[in-house]
């Protein structure tokens, strides 16, 4: 069973599109969903929580329309955005007899847990919480109903890499249970190469491509040379090519290209950098 | 909903402790004036306008895009406000009213004055309160308080242009006297009416 599946999403603004995004996250897996900033990334989650309305598409979460389920499909799923938004005022001891009211599930000694762990202090007023301890509180919170489903929008963005091991780290735990699933995303592609199980790129308000990350770094390889040298390579092999430093780049299909070439393991990031602003 | 109006309490708790001071003070000066009718018009407006200190926290902090990802329908996160606004209102009522009985005991102020008083008070905060609301929860705080000196600028307006057309208003007035009763009644359908409109406005919002 796909945890999500989003079939010919659609939502525009002025200005900017959402174009028949379709991609899905099996059940038990960790999707990276890569883009750079204003891709498309909170937007489709946004039309996934129900936060904005898209214009026609399908969006099934546990299999079930995310609009006419919406209250028991969110009580399975925790979100984390890239801040915390709570009141200021309130305090983690406070927000822990609010959810009790909120979620039958609430397990409150899990989260304390999760607090005393994280060293985030339980009365101190959310105003004075560094970035860091606020994002660790805001894990927490979605931690602990014990969901199925975690959609993190960016949970990593702006912290120390110290923190963001720790985070990482938790989002391993959570997976443990082979029925949790993960959608991630960010634009710190060292965290997904960590954790994320596929990947779904976004550019524009587009999917240019959703595969599993092995698939990606072990069947894609990077070639480095002159234009000549290029032109050597097999053209169906080629997906897209860039200038490098010393010449041009092309990502190539491993498979598909002969032993003699010296290829070089591509990161996430290559990826992502190839198909954004590389030509085909 | 309950989880809701909890954390809007433990939200403004700090707010309310800090006009507990101007209460006090009004309280003493209510008490030396002997004027008890002020005083129950200020504890009453005050605790009720703490529901909108509540949205602009709200707003302030982006809470209503948390909030739609937690199990929560749109419609209770838009009723928890105005029940939180009853509530906040009985509450200002109960601490009002032991200590303007205690006024009108040692004042000798006419009961039945006081009956009127207490309606037109508490109808006007339920009417303010089904304005306010809709408005706040359309527009939020900033753009809200524009709104809201438009609206309160055109009944003016309006009641100077056609000034010639008004019949005598202290007639009117004597008139609805005896129906006074029935006012607190009246605001309290205008406050489900205006929870109906703002339900409508929050379920076309995108956050």
């Amino acid at each position: 069973m796909n945890a999500i599946e989003i079939h010919d999403l659609h939502k525009g603004f002025e200005g900017f599109f959402l174009k028949d995004i379709s991609f899905s996250v099996p059940q038990g897996t960790v999707m990276g969903f890569v883009g750079e900033n204003g891709a498309g990334k909170s937007t489709t989650i946004k039309c996934m929580l129900n936060l904005i309305k898209k214009e026609y598409g399908e969006i099934l979460l546990f299999g079930k329309d995310h609009v006419e389920h919406e209250l028991s499909i969110k009580n399975d799923i925790g979100v984390v955005f890239d801040d915390l938004h709570v009141p200021e005022t309130l305090n983690a001891t406070q927000l822990d007899k609010i959810m009790r009211k909120v979620f039958q599930t609430w397990d409150s000694d899990y989260y304390f847990e999760r607090l005393a762990q994280f060293k985030v202090p339980k009365r101190k007023k959310i105003k004075e919480l560094s970035r860091g301890m606020r994002m660790k509180l805001s894990i927490a919170l979605a931690l602990a109903h014990h969901p199925k489903l975690l959609i993190l929008d960016e949970p990593t963005s702006g912290l120390d890499p110290i923190i963001r091991d720790e985070i990482l780290d938790l989002f391993l735990a959570f997976m443990q249970d082979e029925t949790h699933s993960i959608l991630f995303s960010s634009h710190i592609t060292s965290d997904l190469e960590k954790i994320a199980d596929y990947i779904t790129l976004i550019h524009n308000g587009e999917i240019l491509l959703s595969e599993s990350k092995d698939a990606l770094l072990y069947e894609y390889g990077i070639f480095k040379g002159n234009s000549e040298e290029v032109n050597d390579l097999p053209e169906h092999a080629i997906l897209r090519t860039r200038p490098g430093a010393f010449g041009i780049e092309a990502l190539v299909l491993k498979n598909e290209v002969n032993e003699a070439f010296r290829l070089e393991r591509p990161s996430i990031e290559d990826i992502m950098l190839f198909f954004v602003k590389g030509s085909v | 909903m309950v989880g809701l109006i909890l954390k809007d309490l433990m939200t403004i708790q700090r707010q309310m402790k800090a006009q507990a001071f101007v209460l006090i003070f009004l309280l003493v000066m209510a008490i030396f004036m002997q004027q008890s009718a002020m005083l129950l018009a200020v504890i009453v407006f005050i605790v009720t306008i703490q529901a909108i200190t509540a949205l602009s926290y709200d707003e302030h902090s982006k809470w209503d895009k948390y909030a739609n990802t937690l199990p929560i329908s749109k419609a209770d996160i838009v009723f928890s406000k105005y029940i939180l606004s009853v509530m906040l209102m009985i509450i200002g009522l109960v601490m009002a009213l032991p200590i303007i009985f205690f006024i009108n005991f040692f004042t000798n102020n006419d009961t039945s004055e006081f009956f009127l008083t207490f309606n037109l008070i508490v109808t006007s905060a339920l009417c303010l309160l089904a304005v306010l609301l809709p408005i706040y929860i359309k527009f939020g705080s900033i753009k809200g308080r524009i709104v809201l000196i438009a609206f309160c600028f055109i009944p003016g307006f309006l009641t100077g242009m056609f000034k010639e057309y008004i019949p005598d208003m202290t007639q009117t007035f004597l008139y609805l006297k005896q129906y006074v009763y029935l006012a607190p009644l009246g605001g309290l359908i205008l406050l489900c009416l205006s929870s109906l409109v703002s339900t409508a406005i929050y379920k076309r919002k995108e956050f």
